[in-house]
């Protein structure tokens, strides 16, 4: 399930290497009140937002979800870069913040990774995705490429930012492919600041095949690419809410990251599952989010690969490509079924949405055997 | 809880606004060529952005004291003749160009011109100032045609999927050093950096701002933007961006179909929830299919959802304020 290391995860091969007996029908608890109370957000708190809609009401039409997942908010998660150099992320946190429950905490502080915990569910599947929030700050979760009832859509302006107590998100996904979910308050600068996760809809067949009757697939590759510019990451939540230059409007990026490590230099180049191993005939399905904002576009470094599904659709007829160009929230699902030994470099370059400037590059490998 | 509820109350205003501002909605097909003309007045003057600064810009205006950025969307059929004289009130020399059909004409200051053309293959093109490029398209003179297929009220290109409704969302960013500089007759000498982002010249305002829920201030509710429509009626989004920034247009709700990119007929359809749109005048026309929300549970049938640009540098305003960009919103009715 994971797509990224992380501590919690029992078994980090497990993306790299799919099975049947990968479940996600998993319930777990459904639901939770109250968020916590103590607060200690970073980030001006509530006095400075403007244009902001607080409220957790309870979730119109609500039932029995089949999978829950319990987010609640880290404005912490230090990232080290190749340089040495650690940015501050903001993120969703597993189970609420890890502190529900113990009344204090909760949707404010910790736990939290960047990216934040992949999401993974099957075609069909009733969803909740339970968001905990303090007092003391607002974000909401908007499942990006699904398109679920206004209410759990996440989109402060048209219904509410979520705030001081639990919202849930009830969602039930219609089609098999790549998604991602980011918060959707203050978006240009939450979602910058790395408050976004995978969401994976596998078919009703399980993880293997990319959608339901469609290709099979042996090993998966998970290339989430992102730019950081570090001079955002001291801004606080309702930076730029209220008026005033914050500087939103330019995004200088300084560092460009896959699936949550620096990727400029040598430390994707071997990890899984960013980087993926192969055998001759086998399938390595990988799926490609453009999650920054400027456009981008992937080199396969010599290798053919087959778009079968893009932003959660089937094409009509699969395209052949060795590149592809990606603009912000596309995904791409690709299946390359490699015939040669070697190592082939899979590169990401980050474009200047004005000058088209290669602005800097990700690095991973695809290794034959 | 829906936000924007309240807009039914005031449906009778906007269906005057709709009638007064956008002609173009009243497309019907034809079974003989028409002409079809138009006068354009070359104007200037100052636009007032979300955090209240006044940026200068040019228009093809409708008349000698107004302000149209961009200009009125033109509907025509393939094979109209099409009249359209230019009339320039400024003391700058200008020119017309017509994208795709060979058409280009300077117009002196202080002068007018009168061109006619026969309407080409059926899309989307941009008619603009080609002169002091790309200057003169950036400071505000542009703006959208439509060619309809001979006959047809519903298709994009002869053969395309059908539609009920049809817009333009012309997009634009804005850097006011670049037009003050051009105001000087000077040429831009700076960084292009982008402060403001335009949805057929408005930017969104959200619930509470000053201008929220005004048609003429709006983009969120401006109706030649925002989609209104109840399960079925599939609208058409002619998508063109003025601008310098390479966008991703981002439909909230339903997935639309992508038809065409750059004034080409794709070879499959996709259904995308983000599409590429190039800067320097990318094109690309879209279907939202007001379909039932896929994902809903239970189904629904009616409410808001957004439609945004995904770049989300262009949702801001002067360097902040968030949902003051480029952004409308899609009424399932
Ligand atoms: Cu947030
Ligand atoms: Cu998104």
């Amino acid at each position: 399930m994971g797509w990224r290391r992380r501590s919690s995860d029992s078994d980090s091969s497990s993306s790299t290497t799919t099975s049947s007996s990968d479940s996600t029908t998993s319930t777990s608890t459904s639901s939770m009140d109250g968020g916590g109370m103590d607060g200690g957000g970073m980030g001006g708190g509530m006095g400075g937002a403007c244009y902001v809609y607080p409220a957790a009401p309870a979730t119109p039409g609500r039932v029995t979800p089949n999978v829950s997942y319990n987010l609640g908010i880290d404005m912490n998660i230090p990232l080290t870069m190749d340089d040495g150099r650690t940015v501050t992320m903001w993120g969703f946190a597993d189970n609420g913040g890890n502190m529900m429950g113990m009344g204090g905490g909760g949707g404010g502080m910790g736990g939290g990774t960047f990216p934040s915990p992949a999401m993974r569910v099957r075609q069909g599947q009733i969803v909740h995705t339970n968001l905990s929030v303090n007092m003391m700050m607002m974000h909401t979760v908007h499942h990006h490429g699904i398109e679920p009832a206004p209410h759990s859509d996440g989109v402060g302006h048209i219904t509410w930012d979520v705030a001081n107590g639990t919202y849930t998100y009830q969602w039930r996904p219609s089609s098999a492919g790549t998604y991602f979910y980011h918060c959707h308050t203050n978006t240009v600068l939450h979602a910058e600041m790395g408050m976004y996760g995978a969401l994976i809809v596998d078919p009703p067949e399980g993880p293997g095949r990319l959608y339901s009757n469609g290709p099979r697939y042996d090993v998966e590759a998970f290339w989430v690419v992102d730019e950081v510019d570090s001079s955002w990451h001291t801004l606080g939540w309702t930076a730029g809410t209220c008026g005033g230059d914050v500087g939103l409007n330019e995004l200088n990026p300084d560092y460009f990251v896959i699936t949550g490590v620096d990727g400029s230099g040598n430390s994707a180049m071997n990890l899984p599952p960013i980087s993926a191993t192969v055998q001759r005939g086998q399938r390595l399905l990988a799926r490609y989010i453009c999650a920054g904002y400027h456009p981008q576009r992937i080199r396969f470094g010599g290798l053919t690969g087959t778009v079968h599904v893009s932003d959660g659709r089937v094409l009509p007829r699969p395209i052949q490509v060795t590149q592809l160009r990606a603009c912000s929230g596309e995904r791409y699902d690709i299946i390359f079924e490699p015939t040669s030994r070697g190592t082939y470099l899979i590169e990401t370059d980050i474009i200047h949405w004005v000058t088209g400037e290669v602005l800097g590059t990700t690095r991973t490998t695809v290794t034959v055997v | 809880m829906r936000r924007r509820n309240f807009l039914k109350i005031s449906s009778g205003a906007l269906a005057s606004a709709l009638t007064g501002a956008s002609s173009y909605l009243l497309w019907q097909p034809r079974a003989h060529a028409e002409t079809i003309s138009k006068t354009f007045y070359i104007t200037h003057g100052y636009i007032t952005q979300p955090d209240g600064v006044n940026v200068y810009f040019r228009g093809f205006s409708n008349s000698s004291n107004s302000l149209n950025v961009p200009g009125d969307a033109l509907i025509v059929q393939q094979g109209d003749t099409v009249r359209i004289t230019v009339i320039n009130t400024l003391g700058t020399d200008h020119r017309f160009t017509v994208q795709g059909h060979g058409v280009s004409t300077t117009v002196r200051a202080g002068e007018q011109r009168t061109i006619s053309f026969t309407a080409g293959n059926p899309g989307t093109y941009f008619y603009y100032d080609s002169s002091n490029a790309p200057y003169n398209r950036l400071v505000g003179l542009h703006g959208g045609l439509a060619v309809m297929p001979r006959f047809s009220s519903n298709r994009v290109y002869d053969g395309s999927p059908t539609f009920k409704y049809q817009k333009f969302w012309l997009f634009h960013d804005i850097d006011p050093v670049w037009h003050a500089r051009i105001r000087d007759r000077r040429t831009p000498s700076t960084r292009y950096s982008p402060r403001y982002f335009t949805l057929n010249g408005l930017s969104g305002r959200p619930p509470g701002a000053p201008g929220a829920m005004d048609p003429a201030v709006d983009s969120m509710v401006d109706p030649r933007s925002a989609l209104h429509g109840h399960i079925g009626d599939r609208t058409l989004m002619r998508v063109m961006n003025a601008g310098l920034c390479q966008q991703s247009v981002h439909c909230h709700g339903n997935h639309v179909e992508w038809l065409t990119d750059n004034g080409k007929i794709l070879p499959d359809i996709w259904s995308k929830d983000c599409v590429y749109l190039e800067g320097n005048m990318g094109r690309c026309d879209l279907i939202y299919p007001f379909d039932y929300p896929p994902d809903a549970y239970p189904r629904v049938s009616r409410g808001a959802y957004p439609m945004h640009l995904h770049t989300e540098m262009s949702q801001t305003a002067g360097g902040g304020l968030y949902m003051f960009g480029a952004i409308t919103d899609i009424y399932f009715e």
